[in-house]
């Protein structure tokens, strides 16, 4: 037993105290000083926020070197499997086209208006700053789902900043360095977002699950068993983080197993490659003249919008009453065509039958006058007449035998 | 064995291929241990120092274990030194394993690293949720710990066999 232990403490010196010959440092030296790194970490010192700040400037930007030839193949077999789709991608588009135009002036409505009334509330943030990232880093990590962003302190980029893709949020800001930024995303499961779902404008907190959907926390489950449709995920502005009313996600369906209900984004993270990093902040409320003004011109743009929309309409009116009328005439001219054409038919029939009438009527005259005049007419041996049958002939007999007509 | 070392093409490639594959691993934006699919991760780096520890401790330096460590937490948004402070204890691990073992043998040190990344992921586990804060999902965790023992076999096979085509027998064992 002895012994045993012995050897177990030789065996754990020589693995942790012993240095090998290419070794430096020892590993419980090493052990150490990385327990050292985490503690002082924990307690927020400066000397190790500072080593990190350097360690970060450099491994991120060697990071993005040494994925470069990965992510030219990732990008290639991307745009290549985006040939393949985009025929049925053009036939989509133009589908979807076609409903986004005649949403468009509704939505434009829509948006003015609710942002005359949310400056009634005095809840009206604007952009107040907004600047677009390269997406350095994209670790796609099930434990932390974040990307490095080539913008720092340097380029006015704060923590919490919120970071849009298009209009979609993507995360914010949760760490920051001087030339370099780093976004939790919203799969992420630490991210908690204040969100707002609508229809029924119910208030929740969204998380991540740690893969690529979000889940709400902090929801009265009846509320949301009411709606069938889909129902839609927007930033709620509580806390004034974000502004209300971004888009994050639609609610795609509920989990069996814990009942949660999951998001579907609206945005692909794996694809995130530049973004936008914006914070916002409200507007002053309404109490000067350019103020009034401002809201004078919302007003008129309203109203302007408005009229388009019922010019729009007026006009899709015409249109159709164009169309119709087109359409009407269109078969009141086939219908003339074929009367024409019947008529045209009956005419030539109708001056055959004329001509042969005529014809028979001249017949009948001339063996009518044949009859009495054929002696005055026809040629004999003792006479120059002429030959029955010839024009000559016909034509004597119908002059009654009196003149010569040689 | 002195022969590896000398500054020839092939004694470079043998002395370094170790540690840049970690480097290369943790560096690495495209993350290899994670293809995408749902619960399927695995710690390549884990994999990589508990075999080379084991074989050929030479050529991973404790060092540069410890800086691609912060190389690691760096790229992943941990706090810094909780990698290297992993890494390093599973060196230690690797260290005494072969302390103790006269005869090697591919199954009982595949069962030692499950025991050592066991503990060595609650311990992560720990520093991160209790002192950090850091909310982890222990199903993917596990998930991990699973897929990276069963990778081990896997990767110490084709560890073996690279060494063995490309630098001959003596240098695989």
């Amino acid at each position: 037993m002895e012994t045993s232990r012995d050897d177990f403490v030789i065996a754990i010196r020589s693995a942790f105290l012993k240095k090998g010959t290419q070794q430096r440092f020892s590993l419980l030296g090493l052990i150490f000083f990385s327990t050292i790194l985490l503690i002082l970490g924990n307690l927020n010192f400066k000397a190790v926020d500072y080593v990190k700040t350097a360690i970060e400037e450099t491994v991120y930007r060697s990071s993005f070197i040494v994925s470069g030839p990965e992510n030219l193949i990732k990008k290639n077999y991307l745009s290549i499997k985006s040939h393949f789709k985009l025929y049925d991608e053009n036939l989509e588009n133009k589908n979807k086209l076609e409903n986004f135009k005649s949403k468009d002036l509704t939505k434009q409505i829509l948006i003015l208006e609710n942002k005359r009334y949310k400056k009634l509330i005095d809840d009206y943030f604007i952009k107040d700053n907004e600047m677009y990232a390269k997406v350095l880093i994209d670790k796609q990590s099930p434990y932390l789902r974040s990307i490095v962003l080539n913008k720092g302190s340097k380029n006015n980029i704060k923590i919490g900043m919120a970071v849009l893709d298009n209009i979609y949020l993507v995360g914010k800001v949760v760490e920051l360095n001087y030339l370099t930024s780093r976004v939790l995303l919203l799969p992420d499961i630490n991210s908690k977002i204040p969100v707002s779902l609508q229809p029924g404008d119910i208030q929740a907190i969204m998380s991540g699950d740690g893969d690529k959907n979000g889940v709400l926390q902090y929801i009265k489950d009846r509320e949301l068993k009411k709606h069938n449709t889909d129902i839609l995920v927007l930033t709620s502005g509580t806390g004034g983080i974000f502004k209300s009313g971004i888009p994050i996600g639609k609610i795609k369906k509920r989990s069996s197993i814990n009942n949660e209900a999951i998001i579907d984004f609206d945005i692909d993270f794996s694809q995130l490659k530049y973004v936008k990093v914006v914070s916002f902040m409200k507007e002053k409320k309404i109490l000067d003249q350019s103020s009034k003004k401002a809201t004078q011109e919302v007003n008129n743009q309203i109203e302007q919008v408005t009229k388009q929309k019922e010019t729009l309409r007026i006009l899709l009116e015409q249109k159709k009453i164009s169309d119709e009328v087109r359409v009407k005439i269109e078969e009141d001219n086939n219908f003339l065509k074929n009367k024409t054409i019947k008529l045209e038919n009956e005419k030539s029939k109708l001056k055959e039958e004329l001509k042969e009438i005529k014809f028979e009527t001249e017949q009948n005259k001339f063996l009518d006058l044949n009859l009495i005049y054929w002696k005055k007419c026809k040629k004999t041996f003792y006479n120059k007449l002429y030959i029955v049958g010839t024009a000559e002939y016909r034509d004597c007999i119908f002059k009654k035998g009196n003149k010569k007509t040689r | 064995m002195k022969d590896l070392y000398k500054n020839n093409l092939r004694g470079i490639i043998y002395k370094f291929l170790p540690i840049s594959l970690l480097f290369f691993s943790v560096l690495n934006e495209f993350d290899f241990n994670n293809l995408g699919f749902k619960y399927f991760s695995f710690n390549f780096s884990y994999i990589l120092i508990f075999y080379y520890n084991l074989k050929s401790k030479e050529r991973l330096g404790h060092v540069s274990i410890f800086i691609a460590g912060l190389f690691n937490d760096t790229i992943n948004g941990l706090p810094i030194g909780t990698s290297s402070l992993i890494y390093l204890l599973l060196c230690g691990a690797a260290a005494y394993l072969r302390n103790i073992t006269l005869t090697p043998n591919l199954i009982k040190d595949w069962l030692f690293f499950f025991g050592t990344i066991l503990v060595l992921n609650s311990l992560s586990y720990m520093i991160l949720n209790f002192f950090f804060n850091f909310k982890i999902s222990y199903s993917h965790e596990f998930a991990n710990v699973m897929f990276t023992f069963l990778f081990y076999l896997f990767f110490s096979y084709f560890f073996n066999f690279f060494e063995k085509v490309f630098f001959g027998s003596n240098y695989a064992e």
